[in-house]
């Protein structure tokens, strides 16, 4: 657990230092660029200044650290709020959309992986076997425009920009769960058949548990690379997210990455990376001490 | 091969559509054809009218032309970046593989620190911060694609290293450099080779991916094709629906194709072969 948290953290530090070197070795200069050709050089200099670049770059880094580490996350050069503020506000839909995403996914994907694997072999399990790896076979941006064109456009079941009813979360959700479900059914499936052959489950059967029992166990077994691949699939999820934002013109985290790029909000920039590198890194490490909760064997073997 | 599945030879078979279409308009491209060009009086007509056998984008380019283009110019961009991300993954996995500890645990420290990291968000900081083009974005994806390949070549390095027929290589006083990529490397090869063609389709998504994202590359890119078809979702569907297609096309080809390398490689592993 120490470990896994050390590690985290250790990821964190070098996201962070990455962060501040790929602004700051970036070719051309950044004040420049935020000001514009027309700004005089006295004003350059001014905003230079104001914004510590004028420092050594070890000593700007330093700062950048500590800054990090008291949460003062600098503010935002456009909006007049601090990164922190408008990444409070934004993170809401997002994390409201992965955690349905991911829930869901998870749900659905036991279901089928478990049913493929136990009927392995039979139509279904062509079936989905080809359904999972068509889908996944649509990248994100392209799955959700389609979705539209189907649910929206030709059938107008379903409406399509903003969240302002539950029945607007269906369509974004639906483009992040039928990539995961896709990814973690097919994960099951394997692993739930890897499971099977084991000879614990011929002395379970001979104990005379029923058909569901054992069932649940192998599943069970499984967990802790299922979880595995649920956090490793997590990085997808987010960017996934950021990107059904855009589609469907809500105002989470990837609306405000996107606009920050647009309009060259540097301290935004970094910090909404900074920001979504840690959540993730968090999951991540909450993930590696769930496991070793779930299977003993983990942590003895560490 | 005759012991490939189904889907391995339905992988190929796309695969190899898609690399003739990729070459042949690389060919006629450079002998007969000029690039798409933009032309506002033919923007966004429907497929078979006019002349266009899939209609036009937002700008009057045919999107057949602009398709295939996508096609090149993705197709070339993944090799490249699959195959230096390959070879440097082999290298630094031979190192940590059978360097001195020292070495092989700097090298599988930095390797890790990336492989936990998620790859789009590094490339969409490293692509935004840096305004390059199809270049950097080559470098980016190699520096944040080759630890994948090292942990498995690190894995296969380590299974072979103490094989019978590598110890009498070193018997007989082999170099480290010639055992390293004359006895072990043709062993690892098949292993490295399914991770290439799965790397090559996660290429093309991570690129068409900032494409969509309006970060840089290639103005051919699939990703920057679907942003603009999903402003004129309404007027123009088809925009979407063809693209799409295309790019799922070369993706699943190359999917079933690795998967179906990967199950004949390993008889233990539980895909099916029909």
């Amino acid at each position: 657990m120490i470990k896994s948290l050390l590690k985290g953290l250790v990821t964190a530090w070098f996201v962070a230092t990455a962060a501040f070197f790929c602004l700051r070795l970036s070719p051309g200069d950044p004040v420049e660029r935020i000001l514009g050709a027309q700004a005089r050089p006295e004003q350059i200099e001014l905003y230079r200044t104001s914004l510590g670049l004028d420092l050594p770059i070890m000593t700007q880094y330093r700062v950048f650290l500590t800054n990090l580490v008291q949460l003062d996350w600098g503010k935002s050069l456009f909006k007049d709020k601090t990164v922190l503020e408008l990444i409070r506000e934004a993170m809401v839909p997002t994390a409201t959309l992965a955690v349905i995403a991911v829930s869901l996914a998870f749900v659905l994907a036991s279901l089928l992986g478990v049913y493929a694997a136990k009927n392995r072999g039979n139509l279904i399990d062509h079936l989905l076997r080809f359904l999972t790896l068509s889908a996944l076979s649509f990248p994100i941006f392209s799955l959700a425009p389609i979705l539209i064109i189907l649910f929206a456009i030709e059938l107008g079941w379903l409406p399509v920009s903003e969240l302002i009813s539950p029945l607007h979360y269906i369509l974004p959700c639906l483009s992040l769960i039928i990539p995961l479900t896709s990814v973690l059914s097919r994960v099951i499936r394997n692993q739930y058949l890897e499971s099977t052959g084991e000879p614990w489950i011929n002395v379970l059967r001979a104990k005379g548990l029923g058909d569901g029992a054992i069932t649940f166990r192998i599943y069970k077994v499984c967990l802790p690379t299922i979880l595995n691949v649920v956090s490793m699939q997590l990085s997808v999820v987010l960017a996934g997210a950021m990107i059904t934002e855009t589609i469907f013109d809500i105002p989470g985290l990837g609306k405000l990455l996107l606009g920050a790029i647009e309009n060259r909000d540097y301290p935004l920039v970094q910090g909404l990376i900074i920001y979504t590198s840690l959540i993730y890194l968090l999951l991540y490490v909450i993930t590696d001490i769930v496991n070793a909760k779930i299977d003993p064997r983990l942590e003895s073997a560490k | 091969m005759r012991n490939l599945s189904l889907e391995a030879k339905i992988g190929s078979v796309l695969c190899a559509f898609y690399f003739i279409w990729g070459i042949s308009f690389a060919i006629w491209l450079n002998f007969f054809g000029q690039a798409p060009a933009p032309d506002m009086t033919m923007e966004l007509i429907s497929p078979f009218k006019q002349g266009f056998l899939l209609g036009t984008d937002i700008y009057g380019r045919s999107l057949f032309a602009m398709l295939s283009a996508g096609v090149m110019h993705s197709l070339g961009f993944a090799f490249a970046t699959a195959l230096s991300s390959a070879s440097i993954g082999v290298v630094a996995g031979g190192i940590m593989a059978l360097a001195g500890t020292r070495i092989s645990s700097f090298i599988e420290g930095i390797a890790n620190a990336i492989y936990i990291f998620p790859t789009v968000l590094i490339a969409i900081m490293i692509m935004s911060l840096w305004e390059g083009g199809t270049f950097t974005l080559w470098v980016t994806l190699v520096a944040v694609g080759w630890p994948g390949y090292a942990r498995i070549a690190r894995g296969e390095f380590l299974r072979v290293r103490n094989m019978p027929y590598v110890e009498s290589a070193r018997a007989i006083g082999q170099s480290p450099v010639k055992l390293f990529y004359k006895t072990m490397l043709p062993a690892i090869m098949p292993v490295i080779i399914v991770q290439l063609v799965l790397g090559l389709s996660g290429v093309i998504m991570s690129e068409s991916t900032l494409g969509f994202l309006g970060l840089g590359t290639s103005e051919y890119s699939w990703g920057e094709l679907l942003s603009m078809a999903k402003d004129v979702i309404l007027e123009a569907p088809f925009i979407v629906v063809t693209t799409s297609l295309t790019m799922a096309g070369i993706i699943l080809g190359l999917n079933l194709l690795g998967d179906g390398l990967r199950d004949a490689l390993d008889p233990r592993s539980t895909g099916d072969k029909t």
